[in-house]
């Protein structure tokens, strides 16, 4: 009895008797140790904001990376093992080439995020293989317009959402996002909306502009924009985030 | 190839933005030698063909012959049907080797519902014809000319797809041995704004046209018309009883 459990417990491919895969589960505690990112869809256009740790002040801010851009059109944001992230980064960059290359036209955001979920759930299935320890928020616009926002899980599941959080703080994120959400939110109140997410379930120190990454994709301009330090900076200070705990 | 493998299969899990998704030839099957290649032309059945495609404000007409023939001197079949349906809204001439020809509509059809079930909305005509030139050029099939014309969100279209994979879009435009008896009917006579009466009558014409002095067209024509809702197929044993009023 005790190997057997042992063994379904190791192996990616065996499901235990209630009908679970360990190790897609523990993948998802590996998400829930990253630190947060949240994303917000509003009509004009998709915000992602990334909680940065910047554990030493000698490591420079910017060389965390969290948020990713895939095309033109579509960014992601991750939680979770960073190094995982980038190889999904790069799948997902390389399958938006090709559609470019096959079709000669921009991929939508939807076909995007299941490309990247089917090739995710490969890894649950296969003997040897470990599924990747993270989760994405992928934004964007469509080629018809429309801002879209997915998320992949370990599992190789995708979801749609209006606004959704993944890594730490999950449920405070998600009960922050569900009470404030609103869906006449233009794209800076998107942006105000995810900064002001964060700064509520930040437990630690408060957010400032070095701590947080801010990227836009609107609908105007079809394209991925990373926002400046005092950009954010602003945005920090109309919440008045920055000034709470000093 | 890309960096990227299937863990499970050890295939690319990107794949050749050019291949088609199925049907792709196993590279185990040895290909045709040049001198087994000649042995064999003479009993490849080529359609000739004049194929036109002309697109109007209202939607597009295609109008091909019906002569299949070997070697240009005989006519090996009098009722080949070289217009087929590969999408909601878009139609394919076969030009070329008909097997070649045969094979690419059923692959292009393939890809174009997988596309659609995927994506939940029909692919444009610019991105059928990308990948048709895709296929033409890295594809397993030779020899074959198609026009692609067909209706989207964006209006009407009309593509050629030569062998070498070149991909051109016109307001009209003629494939086949009989093209230039055909380009000399529609010359001068095109108009963006003509009725789908007017373009299905000249595309008719090019094809008599073609038919009276190309030996690889003739024995009637089929008539495509496609509107931005549907796709309709005729076919006549005489062009002139295609003609509308």
């Amino acid at each position: 009895m005790q190997d057997n459990q042992q063994a379904y417990d190791r192996g990616i491919t065996i499901f235990s008797p209630d009908g679970r895969l360990y190790q897609v589960e523990y993948a998802r505690e590996a998400v829930k140790r990253g630190t947060a990112s949240v994303g917000v869809r509003t009509d004009d256009g998709v915000v992602l904001v990334a909680d940065r740790q910047v554990r030493s002040p000698l490591l420079e801010a910017d060389s965390i990376e969290k948020l990713h851009r895939i095309d033109d059109h579509i960014a992601v944001a991750s939680a979770g093992h960073v190094a995982d992230a980038r190889q999904l980064v790069e799948f997902a960059r390389t399958q938006a080439q090709r559609h470019r290359l096959r079709y000669d036209e921009p991929i939508d955001v939807e076909t995007l995020a299941k490309e990247v979920t089917d090739y995710i759930q490969r890894y649950t299935q296969s003997g040897g293989a470990r599924p990747f320890g993270v989760a994405l928020v992928i934004a964007g616009i469509d080629p018809d317009g429309t801002p879209r926002l997915f998320e992949t899980d370990p599992s190789g599941t995708p979801y749609e959402w209006t606004a959704t959080a993944v890594g730490g703080d999950h449920a405070a994120l998600m009960g922050y996002l569900e009470e404030h959400y609103r869906e006449d939110l233009d794209l800076d109140g998107g942006v105000a909306l995810a900064l002001a997410a964060l700064g509520e379930t930040d437990d630690d120190d408060a957010l400032d502009a070095d701590s947080v990454e801010v990227t836009t994709v609107d609908v105007e301009s079809t394209t991925v924009r990373s926002l400046e330090a005092d950009e954010i900076a602003s945005h920090l200070a109309e919440l008045n985030l920055e000034d709470d705990h000093e | 190839m890309s960096e990227f493998t299937d863990p499970i299969t050890g295939a690319d899990a990107v794949g050749d933005p050019t291949a088609p998704e199925l049907g792709v030839p196993q590279p185990d099957v040895p290909q045709r030698d040049a001198q087994t290649a000649d042995r064999d032309d003479a009993a490849v059945n080529k359609t000739g063909t004049t194929t036109v495609g002309i697109a109007t404000d209202h939607g597009v007409v295609v109008a091909t012959d019906r002569r299949a023939s070997l070697g240009g001197r005989f006519v090996s079949n009098k009722s080949v049907q070289k217009v087929e349906q590969i999408h909601p809204t878009a139609v394919m001439t076969l030009v070329g080797s008909v097997g070649g020809a045969q094979s690419f509509i059923r692959s292009l059809r393939a890809e174009a519902d997988l596309y659609e079930v995927r994506h939940g909305d029909p692919m444009s005509i610019h991105a059928l014809s990308t990948l048709a030139g895709n296929f033409a050029r890295g594809g397993p099939w030779f020899a074959i000319n198609p026009i692609i014309a067909g209706t989207d969100e964006t209006g009407s279209h009309v593509y050629s797809v030569d062998p070498a994979g070149g991909v051109m879009a016109d307001d009209y435009t003629v494939t086949g041995s009989g093209m230039q008896l055909a380009y000399g009917t529609i010359e001068g006579e095109y108009d963006p704004e003509m009725s789908l009466d007017a373009a299905r009558n000249l595309a008719v014409r090019a094809v008599a046209a073609a038919s009276e002095r190309d030996t690889g067209s003739g024995n009637g024509v089929v008539v495509a018309t496609v509107t931005d809702e549907d796709v309709g197929i005729e076919t006549f044993d005489e062009t002139d009883a295609a003609l509308v009023a």
